[in-house]
């Protein structure tokens, strides 16, 4: 099954947040429905970081933030030769991070 | 509300330090005691970020106010991020404001480097959404190069614009004895040369190793007062005029304008405010350069410049020692050094010291006026302090 982050959806706007929120911003409305994030978009700006926590085993990272189709912006890594500010990317949920047994998923942006 | 003075100050060195956390607290407060020459207070504030993860030691404020012999005064810990400093300032502030206490002790106090340097930018890496941010490895210099990126993409800052904030900072720092680093730098060393990639190798491109601040151990402590104690004391009356704080959201991508600093914005306008200032009237300041890009940046938002002005105020020579307005004399975050839950107080012992005009060979003439930023999480939480000197 295809994976996806989520969003959250108000359920008194419509507007739709991600990270999930207890208030919404627009209209202070206290109920959501998660709804899947689009996994396309434009990277808004990146950097690729050398100095990473002990667990990670890689020795560098790119990472970025992406504006998604919908409009909602996600936090995400790279897997981009060389990125560039306005590029249009793809995104895929994929392990990001191992902390002891537990693996995370996250989102991981491609060339689209 | 009533008037708050600053009476007493005391810092360690910001360094590796090889001695308790405790005593990285008590020491400044000794230092801060013997410099106003009270022996008791009210109450205690310690500023803190990672003594129960890195030094595995909680209730802080408890051990330190009885390592000082000062019980049963009361005590607690504040624990605000890299901005804890100055919000126990804060809190020192309401305490006398309100009329709860005459005088109140506001430590700020780090050891970092118990951990190694890997560990500490991790425990920092903590205050990032968990979910959002954290799992994908963000560091805090991570979003710094991200938005240096948007940056120089937008208002044309370069490398040698961050080169120079690092540079004037180093050098402002060999004339404080207690700053971190005594190194000074170059353009040559850390730019231009065949060896300046090795030198200042990339952390987080387009950030490099000197555009970081150094991992620091620290301790600082003022001794703040009512206006009727403060009379009393035989020092320069330095008054806290102004207090402000803001927020803003958690993750640095919810931010409608990346480039912009909302929580340094509204904390700095607030503190002008209440204080009856002007930017423009400021004499020094202290601004949270935990990277280089931040000292450009803040010292826009807080309006001592137009937004995507202050790189060319800065190479203009400003913001030097020995210009119109000298930013971190003491050498900032970047060269003094960044005891994270310290700072906020290091910053604020450095203005008094500017104001008191016992700064030395880094002292700012005429300073009456003094400002400082101290910036949480990767400016999610910002508290801004404005200090004037009084005849
Ligand atoms: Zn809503």
């Amino acid at each position: 099954m295809e994976r996806h982050i989520l969003g959250y959806k108000c359920r008194g706007c419509g507007r739709v947040w991600y990270p999930n929120r207890g208030v919404c911003q627009d209209c202070r409305g206290i109920e959501f429905e998660p709804v899947p994030l689009p996994k396309n978009g434009k990277l808004l700006t990146f950097t690729h970081l050398h100095n990473l926590a002990a667990d990670f085993e890689v020795p560098s990272l790119w990472l970025g933030i992406v504006e998604l189709s919908n409009g909602n912006r996600i936090t995400g890594q790279l897997r981009i030769d060389s990125p560039k500010i306005g590029m249009k990317v793809v995104g895929k949920v994929e392990p990001v991070r191992q902390v002891g047994y537990q693996t995370h998923h996250g989102m991981i942006f491609y060339k689209a | 509300m009533r008037d708050v003075y600053v009476i007493g100050i005391g810092i360690t060195s910001f360094s590796r330090l090889e001695y308790p956390l405790v005593e990285i607290a008590a020491y400044p407060a000794i230092m801060a005691m013997k410099d106003c020459g009270l022996t008791k207070v009210d109450h205690l504030f310690v500023a803190n970020m990672g003594a129960s993860r890195l030094n595995h030691q909680t209730a802080l404020a408890s051990a330190v106010v009885d390592h000082l012999s000062l019980c049963p005064a009361g005590a607690e810990c504040i624990e605000n991020g890299p901005a804890s400093g100055a919000s126990a300032i804060k809190a020192g502030y309401m305490a006398i404001a309100s009329g709860l206490h005459d005088t109140v002790m506001v430590i700020g106090a780090e050891r970092l480097r118990e951990a190694n340097n890997l560990e500490a930018t991790d425990f920092v890496a903590s205050l990032t959404h968990p979910l959002a941010e954290q799992i994908y490895g963000v560091t805090l210099p991570s979003m710094a190069g991200m938005f240096t990126r948007l940056y120089m993409e937008k208002y044309g800052v370069t490398s040698r614009h961050l080169a120079m904030v690092a540079i004037k900072n180093h050098d402002n720092a060999m004339f404080n004895k207690f700053a971190h680093l005594h190194e000074p730098i170059s353009f040559e060393g850390i730019l231009d040369s065949e060896d300046a990639l090795t030198n200042n190798p990339m952390v987080a491109d387009p950030l490099r190793f000197y555009d970081m601040c150094p991992v620091s151990d620290g301790g600082a402590c003022l001794i703040l007062a009512s206006a009727e104690v403060a009379k009393k004391v035989k020092r320069p009356l330095i008054r806290l005029a102004g207090v402000g704080q803001a927020t803003d959201t958690h993750c640095v991508h919810e931010r409608k304008e990346p480039t912009d600093l909302l929580a340094v914005r509204g904390a700095a306008a607030q503190a002008f405010k209440m204080a009856g200032v002007k930017p423009s009237e400021v004499s020094v300041a202290e601004l949270h350069d935990a990277f280089t890009i931040l000292e450009i940046a803040e010292s826009e938002e807080v309006g001592f410049f137009k937004k995507g002005q202050g790189h060319i105020a800065l190479a203009e020579g400003y913001t030097g020692l020995k210009g119109k307005l000298p930013i971190n004399p003491s050498g900032g975050l970047k060269a003094k050094g960044h005891p994270v839950g310290a700072t906020g107080v290091g910053q604020a012992h450095e203005i008094v010291t500017q104001l008191r005009g016992e700064a030395g060979e880094r002292q700012v003439k005429n300073a009456k006026i003094g400002f400082t930023t101290n910036f949480g999480g990767f400016g999610n939480n910002v508290v801004a302090l404005t200090f004037i000197k009084e005849k």
